[in-house]
């Protein structure tokens, strides 16, 4: 610590508070984190074989107001409110946009299982942030310090801590939003939205056939790897670990590639022509464009609060 | 190791999306338009292969292969890297849909230079294409965590302690993606060699398979 710690309020506590304050709360996330997976793993498990064919990002049916809402303006608001709560700097208004996206999901009645499944995906690399910064920020003027038992290098700053809640909190109201967005329509009509927006068609198309794929190689893969297992093959640390996977990312490779000419085969027979046929008639209503200002009237007013003093 | 949304200032996610942008531009310019489905198609392979954790010690790492998509796609892997972090990122809410620019640059950057790399030095004996392949991956995986930590930085001095956390936990990732990626392509090398040459070209009397 090279600058004087006079200008920093210093916090004295003993060594054991450190592994309440830090381990405690880690080891009780980790538990939520483990029981949650598991409960959403189970109820978003498919029974029995899934329908390959159907791709699983389908839209749930439903009429609620963002079901409702026009696809345009849904990706466009969502994404620009998102990037809005990207630039807040405040605890508070961060919470409140949590509370706002909590809101958007009690409209839009999407799963909370999905929900949950997408909370749990980034809390890695949150919690990396929530553990690490109160330890490594640089210590400024005015800072709240807490020491452990006199080690001195070891030092807990309360800003550091504020500063990765923030990040989290930001995070978490962005990640509520995603569900909203992407299962209150079907894919292609959302894709269709974008093409609409500007965004070329093939982009559209690419985006569909990988998904479709994509659930086609997993189940490949899972093939694979059941085999494998069968053969009496058991992942460790080691070399020939190492070089079974690496045949098995080959194979995977070699299979993916051969299947490529015989799907844009398949295509062209059909009468593929680089374009698919619309999926839905995209209407724009006035009260559309309506819902689209209000949404992005409160992003402005949350930014404007987070800007001002408290 | 995916940047999730709000880390990164709203300038630098603007910014990385304005140049990722170009760059998909670009990468899509040097793909042939008909080969854009089978490009889709390759893309899904990559990100089921992205997903295959291989265990290391007490915990396991999953790969993120930019070497590889590089060395075997040449050009088309960024347009391919980009897509397939949007579906990461629409799917499974790996990789923040605001930080999704960062996470392309992050990984197609990588990509690129270790397809110009592998295409400029892997030689044309099997044994030298699995070593340039080894080090195309592992060189991939470090310029990714050199990247991710850069994009980190930018936030402010607060987020050094973090960048340096998130370089050295890439350290097994570099080790483990070196290793694969060589034994990978060595077996390409052996088993379908136009793979190496060509990325999408078609693949002539492999019409049933």
């Amino acid at each position: 610590m090279d600058r004087p710690m006079d200008e920093v309020t210093v916090v004295q506590l003993p060594l054991w508070q450190l592994l309440a304050m830090v381990g405690l709360p880690v080891v009780v996330l980790a538990v939520i984190v483990a029981v949650l997976k598991r409960v959403a793993r189970a109820a978003s498990m498919e029974k029995g074989e899934p329908d390959w064919s159907v791709p699983q990002l389908e839209g749930r049916a439903g009429n609620t107001p963002l079901h409702r809402w026009d696809v345009r303006c849904k990706i466009v608001t969502i994404l620009v409110y998102s990037f809005m709560i990207t630039a807040i700097h405040k605890m508070p208004t961060a919470l409140a946009a949590i509370g706002l996206s909590c809101l958007v999901l009690v409209v839009a009645r999407v799963s909370l299982a999905r929900v949950l499944m997408r909370l749990l995906a980034i809390v890695g690399f949150i919690a990396m942030f929530l553990l690490v910064m109160p330890f490594t920020v640089p210590l400024k003027n005015g800072d709240t310090v807490i020491v452990f038992g006199g080690l001195q290098w070891l030092h807990f700053s309360m800003r550091g801590f504020h500063l990765a809640a923030t990040i989290a909190a930001k995070a978490v109201a962005i990640t509520l939003l995603m569900e909203p967005l992407l299962a209150t329509a079907p894919l292609p009509v959302t894709l269709q939205g974008l093409s609409r927006l500007g965004v070329p068609e093939m982009v559209g198309q690419m985006v569909l056939l990988s998904y479709r794929y994509l659930n086609v190689f997993r189940h490949e893969a899972r093939r694979m790897s059941t085999g494998m297992q069968v053969r009496g093959f058991r992942k460790r640390t080691g070399l020939a670990t190492v070089q079974a996977m690496a045949n098995f990312l080959g194979m995977l490779f070699v299979r993916s590639f051969e299947r490529t000419e015989r799907v844009f085969d398949a295509m062209r027979a059909r009468g593929y022509k680089g374009r698919f046929p619309e999926q839905a008639e995209l209407r724009l209503r006035p009260v559309d464009i309506v819902g689209a200002g209000l949404w992005l009237t409160i992003g402005v007013a949350l930014l404007v609060y987070d800007r001002m003093a408290w | 190791m995916h940047i999730s949304d709000g880390v990164l200032p709203v300038s630098v996610s603007i910014g990385s999306y304005a140049v990722s942008l170009g760059l998909t531009v670009w990468s899509a310019r040097k793909t042939r338009s008909e080969e854009m489905p089978k490009l889709a198609v390759v893309t899904a392979a990559f990100f089921v292969a992205s997903l295959i954790h291989i265990p290391f010690g007490p915990t396991s790492v999953h790969l993120i292969i930019p070497g590889l998509t590089g060395a075997i796609l040449g050009p088309s892997a960024f347009l391919s890297i980009g897509l397939g972090l949007l579906l990461q990122s629409l799917l499974f809410q790996f990789g923040g849909l605001t930080a999704l620019g960062a996470n392309a640059l992050m990984m197609g950057v990588p990509a690129l230079a270790c397809g110009w790399f592998f295409q400029a030095f892997k030689g044309s004996s099997p044994s030298r294409q699995a070593l340039v392949g080894g080090l195309v991956g592992a060189g991939g995986t470090v310029l990714a965590a050199l990247i991710l930590a850069v994009l980190l930085v930018t936030g402010g001095e607060d987020f050094f302690g973090v960048a340096k956390l998130a370089l050295a936990a890439h350290v097994p990732v570099i080790i483990i993606e070196g290793a694969v990626s060589a034994l990978t392509i060595g077996f390409l090398a052996r088993v379908k060699p136009a793979l190496l040459l060509h990325g999408l070209e078609p693949a002539h009397g492999q019409a049933h398979g």
